[in-house]
């Protein structure tokens, strides 16, 4: 019986819509630091909704710009190749990640807006303890949710299995794993490789609610494991679950955070989650 | 008139004015209603302590349980409630699973709470807090009624 859920659950994986074609070619040229301007303007043409996108963000107050950028070309000379790359990523993964989620109970946009929660709050403790963390954080963090997309459906077929293990007491996506042998971050993981996303990126969505299981110790896993955490508790993104995760006591030590430096993000990242979700017209 | 509270901030009203905060994970859903004149509000504060961030406690007063606080009995003041009729009631503050400290933001703004209502000699009447549920609040203001609705299901409070 669970073993054939766990063929559907991957059969949804295989077939889960891919990130425009656009991206995954740009996020190639952008890996590639000497790219000029005139190959990804290019390879954006190609795409005007993205391109139409990435203007709009551009100039959002977000990323707070003072003068207003016209072309891709001006974009990608003012604003760099690394903030190009977050700026597309969100264009691509907004449709995909506004739906709402059954099961989870997260109306229309809710997912979304805790996605660029989470990203904000990671950038956020980034800046306040001045961690080197890798230029992946933002999109990892963007998209360490994406699993729940597929496990929504089935976990709301299951609610009560699911409710009387979590009732127990253990935490929600072990919960998931005792009914489904699978859990929302491993299913996300699975469906960025078929994204061919960057090793980093699948691994931090793959333990971002267990940072001590993966093995090798990574800033970027770490931050999107306590950004995931505190955009919960100040309620973006909560869903039927609730707080029901355990935050790592070994993460926040390896980060050297403190609780002022949470409180501290915290307090600056709803002014910021806003100024990006207007941009796309939601909450 | 149907007002949703949003996260860091504040709504009064009276008479036929349902509030309603949605989503309290470890921020503080207060509410406080005074039946004489019927008018009330709910403040939906995130943090304990505005010191950490003068600047916002500035701007917004409402994310933090030391300046909401106030902020929204002297609200209520503006509006003819007084003070010994007041009955409040508190939500949220939950916390996730485990020990560790420095995510028990909902334990902190329940001791800031607390402690701010003792220094003024106000008692709660009921409270709903901890845990690691999400809860949302309504609250009617021509008759007090107070409901939490978490996991599927509604009491009173």
């Amino acid at each position: 019986m669970s073993q054939r859920k766990l063929e559907d659950i991957m059969a949804e994986v295989r077939s889960f819509p891919s990130i425009p074609g656009a991206a995954v070619k740009l996020l190639t040229v952008l890996d590639n630091p000497d790219t000029p301007a005139s190959k990804i303007e290019e390879t954006l043409r190609y795409d005007p909704g993205l391109t139409a996108n990435v203007l709009k963000l551009t100039n959002s107050a977000y990323f707070g710009f003072p003068a207003k950028i016209g072309s891709v070309r001006q974009a990608v000379t003012l604003i760099g190749t690394k903030r190009l790359i977050q700026i597309v990523m969100l264009s691509c993964v907004s449709a995909v990640m506004d739906k709402p989620v059954p099961g989870y109970d997260l109306p229309p946009g809710e997912l979304w807006r805790h996605s660029i929660a989470v990203s904000v709050a990671a950038e956020g403790l980034v800046k306040e303890q001045s961690i080197p963390a890798a230029d992946e954080i933002f999109t990892a963090a963007l998209l360490h949710d994406v699993g729940k997309l597929i496990l929504g459906g089935f976990l709301k077929e299951d609610i009560k299995k699911i409710e009387l293990a979590a009732s127990r007491g253990m935490s929600f996506e072990m919960a998931e794993h005792s009914v489904f042998e699978t859990n929302h971050a491993e299913i996300g993981a699975l469906i960025l490789k078929n994204w061919s996303l960057p090793l980093q990126i699948v691994d931090a969505v793959r333990w971002h609610h267990t940072p001590d299981a993966a093995g090798k110790t990574n800033p970027v896993l770490d931050l999107v494991h306590v950004a995931d955490v505190l955009s919960l508790m100040i309620g973006i993104g909560v869903g039927k679950e609730g707080l029901q995760y355990e935050p790592s006591m070994a993460a926040t030590r390896r980060l050297g955070l403190k609780p002022i430096h949470l409180e501290k993000v915290a307090s600056q990242t709803l002014e910021r989650i806003n100024e990006l979700s207007d941009v796309f017209g939601s909450k | 008139m149907r007002f949703v509270v949003e996260v860091g901030d504040m709504k009064v009203g009276g008479g036929d004015d349902l509030l309603l905060t949605l989503a309290l994970g470890s921020c503080l859903g207060l509410m406080v209603y005074d039946p004489a004149v019927q008018v009330g509000g709910i403040l939906h504060a995130m943090l304990p302590l505005s010191r950490i961030n003068p600047e916002k406690a500035q701007s917004n007063p409402f994310m933090f349980v030391d300046t909401g606080v106030p902020a929204l009995f002297k609200a209520l003041y503006d509006l003819g409630g007084h003070k010994t009729r007041m009955i409040v009631k508190a939500a949220g503050c939950g916390n996730p699973l485990g020990e560790n400290e420095m995510f028990k933001i909902g334990e902190r703004n329940y001791t800031v709470l607390k402690k701010l209502l003792w220094k003024n000699n106000i008692l709660l009447e009921s409270e709903d807090v901890g845990g690691s549920a999400s809860r949302t609040v309504y609250l009617e203001l021509s008759t007090g009624q107070t409901i939490i609705s978490s996991k599927g299901k509604k009491w009173e409070l």
